[in-house]
């Protein structure tokens, strides 16, 4: 075994947190305005609910899903498939990526740097990916600490700003606009298929499909009340806010008096950032080699490596074209492949534990 | 029949050194001794109270059985071979040969000069024992046997150096260590040939399963209460002879944020000092990388005031802030190292030296400014906090003096992450580097950051593999 439950959890809950802190408020802040947290709740209930029908069909086999796979269509289905989950967590990789490059230049830095200065985080995503599933979970492990101390600071700095009257009067904006609007932010929400790849790489022990789920909706849970937090603060100027994890806490008196300490808490937050951010990419080459059979995982890491550097730089200063064509019709494929696909797992021969 | 000429020519054919003396006298009624030894490192006066002194009373056709029954030293061996005895001479003891007999017994007569046991001046304690160990290897044992009567603790001697012929002591408890983990210990020790082995590093070299890598895979004490201890929780501990600092394996990073007081101190006071210490050693090596990262990338970092402060002592530098840093860590890591190299009292005009007139005159000359100063000052201070681990912490520095003043604050963070996702997966003989945090291991946290009341800690280390899995009970 490779990876535990707990590790598991610990990957739900920090992970699927630090992923929509970033563009996600301000995106559904410009869709729903003070309705956004609604979007939110229904993109998280949909998702709960495959992360708890795949974390319960772990329950009711000890077969990784590349196994059940090829028990039911045979190994070349299986390769063909892992292959296009590797493409999927490749195209899954790219908004987050885009968005990590442009919170890194605005946070980092007080000057407009130059592409120059996010390229070294490649290094550090080739090295990281070309690590087994051992090294996600024991990384998560270190994460959830961070991410929980960091957070918890960025919150305790925000909540006195925090205005409840921005959200009244509720639930104004169209239905259509609502259910649209989780739609077209799919492309953030990948967790069931996270959950897929782990699949009978760890053992499986009573209530844990519970613990899992459980993990999930606290993370879930933890966006909403950002979403609340940064919609409280901001209100109807949360539109023009990006990168809203660093603007909560800008009002904290102690601030004029003790200089940015909130950055601090961001430059940690950041390290469980690129673990998720990572996870992705390692997810990407597990993938591959799977598909592929080839065991080096070194060269498949740089692979998928190259390929992304070379979509951040061909596509560098386009991230508003990026967001357009995700949102309107990339919905489609996270859909099929975090939502349909997980749920087909179900329909595969699984031998009863 | 053999005669005494013939054997000591056997000895002295093979170590040619004028400093292996032979030494022959006779019983009362005429019976031949000889006694071959290395002086400088065999007691003589032993020699003549437990041999000679005994073989007085030998009679002319003794036997070699009753000269025997006549030695008077507690360390008498029969040896057969030539080359044994060349073994033991040189290794400090003494060969005595009886005329007319092949055979011969060597005594051991082993006193190599030393130092006394003294407080280790690297682990000194406010509470708790002060004994340190010595080079001495039947010293440190001793330090072990006191404090360890247990008959379960073995102790297995090896060799090692092809040239030195250098005793190593691999210390364990048979029912607590791991099974396979003293053999495993022992194969990587004698699978490597090397002329000598002038101190216990070389043996922790051999043992790392990543020799090359900054971060050692081996604990090291001084003190044999932290060693006896370490052995008490499951591990392998080896004693090399020659050296005062004892090896330990498996071993994990906490390790080294523990110190010999937080068990005999109260455990919250004991817990405030390690987390304390954990603060310092992440100041300690992000400080500086940060100052300059704040100077050049995000100056929102510092604070108004103290931007105000910094700006104006360092307006008039002729030295950029990555430079500045580098050259004042520079200075502090050679007056750091001719601060050890250099004699006692050379080393006190030279801190007068670096510190007066470099320190104070480099500010007032204008080629450094004072938050340098302070801040290179503080980091090493810091760092000290965790000695054990100074080595790695401050080439760390360096790196992310380096990585910030290129990358700036982005790649400070990406170096850490990069750090954490190699040490999440390292392992020292199955112990992971970075337990009990990585993977967690509940009941090993309450010896970690947090040194819990000894009631909570029943149970051994669990973060590596052990037989006996509890050590305390409360009846």
């Amino acid at each position: 075994m490779k990876i535990c439950t707990r590790q598991i959890c610990f990957i739900m809950l920090a992970y699927t947190v630090v992923s929509k802190i970033l563009v996600y408020p301000t995106l559904l802040s410009s869709l729903c305005g003070r309705d956004l947290w609604f979007p939110a709740l229904i993109s998280f209930a949909v998702q709960a609910m495959v992360v708890w029908a795949v974390s319960y069909l772990c329950s009711r086999t000890d077969k990784t899903l590349f196994q059940l796979i090829e028990g039911t269509l045979g190994n070349i289905c299986a390769r063909i498939i892992y292959g296009l989950f590797g493409l999927f967590f490749i195209l899954g990789t790219l908004m987050p990526l885009s968005e990590q490059k442009l919170y890194v230049h605005a946070i980092f830095y007080d000057t407009v740097p130059s592409l120059l200065v996010f390229l070294p985080f490649f290094f550090f995503s080739v090295y990281a990916a070309s690590k087994k599933l051992t090294n996600i979970g024991r990384s998560a492990d270190i994460c959830l600490p961070i991410f929980v101390l960091s957070l918890v600071f960025i919150f305790i700095m925000s909540l006195m700003e925090v205005h409840w009257d921005n959200f009244l009067p509720a639930l104004k904006t169209p239905v259509k606009t609502l259910f649209g609007s989780s739609l077209a932010t799919t492309y953030l929400f990948f967790e069931p298929c996270w959950l897929l790849m782990f699949m009978g790489h760890f053992k499986y022990k009573k209530w844990d499909a519970a613990k899992i789920t459980a993990s999930y909706i606290g993370g879930g849970l933890i966006v909403l009340f950002f979403l609340f937090v940064f919609y409280g603060i901001y209100g109807e100027i949360a539109v023009s806010r990006q990168f809203a994890v660093s603007k909560i806490s800008l009002f904290f008196p102690a601030i004029d008096m003790l200089g940015r300490i909130d950055l601090v808490a961001l430059y940690i937050l950041e390290i469980a950032m690129l673990f998720a951010l990572v996870l992705n990419i390692q997810l990407a080459v597990h993938c591959f080699v799977k598909c592929t059979g080839w065991e080096n995982r070194n060269a498949l890491s740089v692979i998928v490596n190259g390929l992304l550097l070379a979509f951040i730089i061909i596509f560098d200063n386009k991230y508003n074209d990026l967001s357009i064509v995700f949102g309107k019709w990339m919905w489609i494929v996270f859909l099929l492949f975090a939502t349909v696909i997980p749920l087909l797992g179900w329909t595969m021969k699984r031998r009863a534990k | 029949m053999v005669t005494l000429e013939k054997n000591i020519k056997g000895i002295k054919d093979v170590l040619t050194s004028q400093d292996i003396l032979v030494f022959e006298f006779q019983s009362s009624e005429g019976k031949r001794f000889a006694a071959i030894y290395a002086d400088g490192i065999a007691d003589k006066q032993l020699l003549g109270e437990l041999v000679v002194k005994p073989l007085r009373e030998v009679k002319k056709d003794a036997k070699l059985d009753e000269v025997k029954m006549l030695l008077a030293s507690p360390e008498v061996k029969d040896c057969k071979k030539i080359k044994d005895g060349i073994a033991e001479v040189s290794d400090g003891n003494a060969v005595l040969f009886v005329d007319g007999e092949k055979d011969f017994f060597i005594i051991g007569l082993k006193n190599p000069p030393g130092r006394s046991v003294a407080e280790p001046p690297t682990q000194i304690t406010l509470k708790g024992p002060r004994e340190g160990f010595t080079e001495d290897i039947k010293v440190n044992l001793g330090l072990v046997r006191k404090r360890l009567k247990s008959d379960k603790l073995h102790i297995k001697m090896l060799k090692s150096g092809q040239r030195s012929d250098t005793a190593v002591a691999m210390i364990y408890l048979d029912d607590v260590v791991q099974k396979d983990l003293p053999e495993d210990v022992e194969k990587r020790i004698l699978n490597n040939e090397i002329d000598l082995i002038p101190d216990s590093s070389y043996i922790a070299q051999f043992i790392s399963k990543k020799p090359k890598s900054l971060f050692k895979r081996n604990g090291t004490s001084e003190k044999p209460d932290i060693f006896c201890a370490k052995i008490c929780e499951g591990r392998v501990g080896l004693i090399v002879d020659g050296s005062p600092i004892a090896l330990t394996v498996p071993y994990i990073l906490t390790e080294d944020l523990q110190a010999a007081e937080d068990y005999y101190a109260v455990s919250y006071r004991s817990t405030i000092i390690r987390i304390l210490r954990v603060l310092s050693l992440v100041v300690g090596m992000f400080l500086p990388a940060m100052y300059i990262s704040a100077q050049l990338f995000k100056i929102q970092l510092i604070p108004f005031q103290l931007l105000l402060k910094i700006s104006s002592s360092i307006s008039s530098l002729p030295l950029s802030p990555s430079v500045e840093m580098f050259l004042t860590l520079f200075v502090l890591e050679v007056l750091n190292e001719a601060s050890i190299r250099m004699p006692k009292y050379v080393g006190l005009a030279l801190s007068v030296v670096g510190a007066l007139v470099l320190g104070d005159t480099a500010v007032k000359a204008g080629i450094i400014s004072t938050p340098a100063i302070i801040i290179i000052a503080f980091s090493a201070i810091c760092l000290y906090t965790t000695p054990d681990l100074v080595e790695t912490t401050a080439t760390l520095r360096w790196i992310l003096l380096i990585v910030s003043g290129s990358i700036g604050p982005f790649g400070i963070v990406l170096f850490t992450a990069f750090i954490i996702c190699y040490l999440v997966t390292e392992q020292s003989y199955g112990a992971p580097l970075l337990a009990p945090f990585a993977p967690v291991v509940k009941s090993d946290l309450y010896d970690s950051m947090v040194k819990a009341n000894m009631n909570k800690l029943n149970d051994r280390p669990r973060s590596y593999v052990t037989r006996d899995k509890v050590r305390f009970k409360a009846k």
